[in-house]
């Protein structure tokens, strides 16, 4: 039993903190929380269903179509209706809640109301050590999962653009007073958070199958990861991910399994008594 | 000042009177259920079996001589249920109100049925407590837990001789309440058993996969609705739990959805799920009948059995009415009771048995069905058999 809590917890985590990384970029420059994320993740899981499976598209071929209609998505979203609300984070807040009903209400139109998965990318089981099966395809968004997460450090940390989100979370006026266009660069970044919501979601789309409403747990667990893990912080994201992945699990294997969403609950006030701004969190002076 | 508030008064008295359903020539009906939300799939459901009945009815006549008219209100969040519930008896003024499919939904909604007097007719919420209360205004022409439990699953768990079954329900009203009737009615059948409540909303069930492995059951008594289903049957596939242990549907529709099978793959061969409706054994004619309309109007054959159940549920009202000759509560609650009307799943009649569940109850029959390289064979009861159960 510690064995699959231990490898699930992980398997989970890398999964939470994935959907929590695209959450965690907006937030950290835009200050902007966006509520839609949810449904931009499973609009990409609709869109890879419907290109590999609907009309037979190669799945990376898919995946790699849904990722990028999806972030065009997202800079349009910000260019109608982040931008206009820039300075009052109220509005920001309530427009992307309207947009995640809207486009729940849009699926459930177009897509009906039952579940919908793009096809596997591996079939089958494998025996982790002699000690229990394991769905290959969860193995396979394992990898994939900490791969994209291992690419946005690299963007983050290394990278001219990285260094430029950084400075601008950091220091927005003296990013500008140094040249940087913050406008432009809010466009990408919500384009790129959404981006990031959509490769979460073309990754566990064939796990767990889209629905019209999906997205909204899978909004509730990355918001509880970016809060856990620190409002901003990458690092926050995958440490936080991680920790709500095996507490929930190991949660469930040696408590009760009724009321695994509540530990994630109960460590998020835990963490936050002791540290208000998160694990990884900046203190505000 | 007197005259233009009387000719006030009389406009307002006179539109109301032509705007009301009456003068239009039509009878309303509400119906409540889940259009959006995760269980939106009812909804649709209802939303066919709506069309078919309403079909059926005006063409033998109406009620009353009357047009019937269904408005279908979304009560797809609890806290919307009662509300909702309210807003059909007072702004659209429908005569009785039927539907409903999530226990938790229609707990609230029967509160309100007994407070407003007006008839409800429940279809497919299977708590107990919802007939258990006794409430003169309430009845349930569909599945209850009790009735599923002892006449169906506990039946069917001797008849195929299962030494041990593991017992995972959902933490919702029906799925505690159908979770613990199963573990009382397997302790007095001397099966040994064990049992576990997940999380709704949860996708991942490896964890309690792994204790269900370790238990060695022979069947798994699954009562988790929705999506939540096929992901517990795909998982249950990937961690070898089946189809060692036979895995039990509890609730049926989920593993009859279309997209069942893409979801779950094979991993979904031999799985069982109880059910009212197969795919080829029909009850009445008027199963028949509805099947070819179905097939007919929307151009593929019936999956969701709940489309059925809410077809029942219109029919048995527009019965009630035309037998009470009066939209009268009292009257119409007088007339349900006395029902006796052939329908697609048997004869409905309502119990009258004060004290218990079966009151104002009448539970259709279910079927044991099982997944044989998808085809569907009913394992019980035996006298619908069409065939024996794989392992």
């Amino acid at each position: 039993m510690f064995a699959i809590s231990l490898m699930n917890g992980l398997v989970m985590g890398v999964i939470y903190a994935l959907a929590a990384l695209g959450v965690s970029l907006v937030v950290g420059i835009m200050n902007v929380v966006n509520f839609a994320h949810g449904e931009l993740y499973i609009l990409a899981g609709y869109f890879s269903y419907l290109f590999a499976s609907a009309l037979g598209v190669n799945f990376v071929l898919a995946m790699v179509i849904a990722v990028g209609l999806v972030f065009f998505l997202g800079l349009l979203i910000e260019y109608l209706l982040i931008r206009p609300t820039y300075g009052n984070d109220m509005y920001s807040l309530i427009l992307t809640f309207i947009l995640s009903i809207v486009l729940q209400n849009a699926y459930l139109l177009i897509f009906g109301p039952y579940p919908n998965k793009p096809p596997l990318w591996v079939q089958g089981a494998t025996d982790v050590f002699g000690l229990f099966l394991y769905g290959n395809q969860r193995l396979a968004a394992l990898a994939a999962g900490a791969a994209l997460i291992a690419v946005i450090f690299v963007i983050i940390k290394k990278t001219w653009f990285g260094r430029i989100i950084r400075a601008a979370s950091q220091d927005r006026e003296m990013a500008e007073l140094n040249g940087v266009n913050t406008t432009r660069l809010n466009m990408l970044s919500f384009g790129l958070g959404c981006a990031l919501a959509a490769a979460a979601g073309v990754i566990l789309a064939p796990v767990f199958p889209v629905t019209p409403t999906a997205g909204v747990p899978v909004a509730l667990t990355a918001f509880v990861v970016v809060v856990l893990g620190g409002m901003g912080s990458l690092w926050g994201c995958v440490v936080g991910g991680l920790t709500l992945g095996l507490v929930e699990n190991f949660g469930a294997a040696f408590i009760s399994s009724g009321y695994k969403n509540v530990f994630g609950f109960m460590i998020l006030i835990l963490v936050l008594l002791v540290r208000p701004s998160g694990l990884f969190g900046r203190a505000k002076i | 000042m007197k005259l233009n508030r009387r000719i006030v008064t009389g406009a307002v008295a006179l539109l109301l009177l032509c705007s009301s359903a009456w003068a239009q020539g039509v009878i309303k009906v509400g119906i409540v259920g889940p259009r959006t939300g995760a269980a939106a799939a009812t909804g649709q459901a209802f939303d066919e079996g709506i069309k078919l009945a309403t079909e059926y009815v005006n063409s033998k006549g109406g009620v009353l001589g009357k047009k019937l008219e269904v408005v279908f209100e979304d009560t797809a969040a609890v806290d919307k249920a009662a509300s909702g519930f309210e807003r059909l008896v007072t702004r659209d003024m429908v005569v009785m109100v039927l539907g409903e499919s999530q226990s938790s939904s229609a707990l609230a909604e029967i509160e309100v049925a007994n407070r407003l007097k007006i008839p409800f007719v429940v279809a497919e919420a299977w708590a107990d407590d919802i007939t258990a209360k006794n409430y003169p205004y309430v009845f349930r022409a569909g599945p209850s837990n009790s009735g599923v439990v002892s006449q169906s699953i506990a039946k069917w768990v001797q008849f195929e001789k299962f030494k041990k079954v593991f017992i995972i329900a959902e933490n919702t009203d029906w799925g505690i309440g159908i979770g613990k009737l199963t573990e009382n009615a397997m302790a007095k059948a001397g099966v040994q058993f064990e049992s576990m409540i997940t999380e709704r909303n949860s996708q991942d069930h490896y964890v309690e996969l792994t204790k269900i492995k370790a238990y060695k059951p022979d069947a798994i008594l699954a009562y988790i609705y929705g999506v939540g289903l096929h992901y517990f049957v795909a998982q249950a596939g990937e961690t070898g739990v089946s189809p060692k242990a036979v895995i039990l549907d509890g609730a049926g529709p989920p593993s009859l959805w279309p997209d069942y099978w893409k979801n779950v793959g094979d991993y979904g061969n031999l799985e069982c799920f109880a059910s009212s409706m197969h795919e080829k054994v029909e009850l009445t004619d008027l199963a028949k009948y509805f099947r070819e309309s179905y097939v007919k109007t929307f151009g593929k054959a019936p999956t969701d059995y709940k489309s059925r159940s809410i077809f029942d549920a219109i029919l048995i009202a527009a019965d009630a009415i035309n037998r009470a000759k009066s939209t009268d509560p009292t009257k119409l609650i007088d007339a349900l009771e006395k029902t006796n009307l052939k329908t697609t799943r048997g004869m409905a009649k309502f119990g009258m048995e004060k004290g218990s569940p079966r009151y104002h109850q009448w539970d259709p029959p279910m079927l044991v069905i099982q997944w044989q390289k998808k085809q569907q064979v009913v394992l019980y009861p035996p006298e619908a058999a069409t065939g024996k159960l794989m392992r």
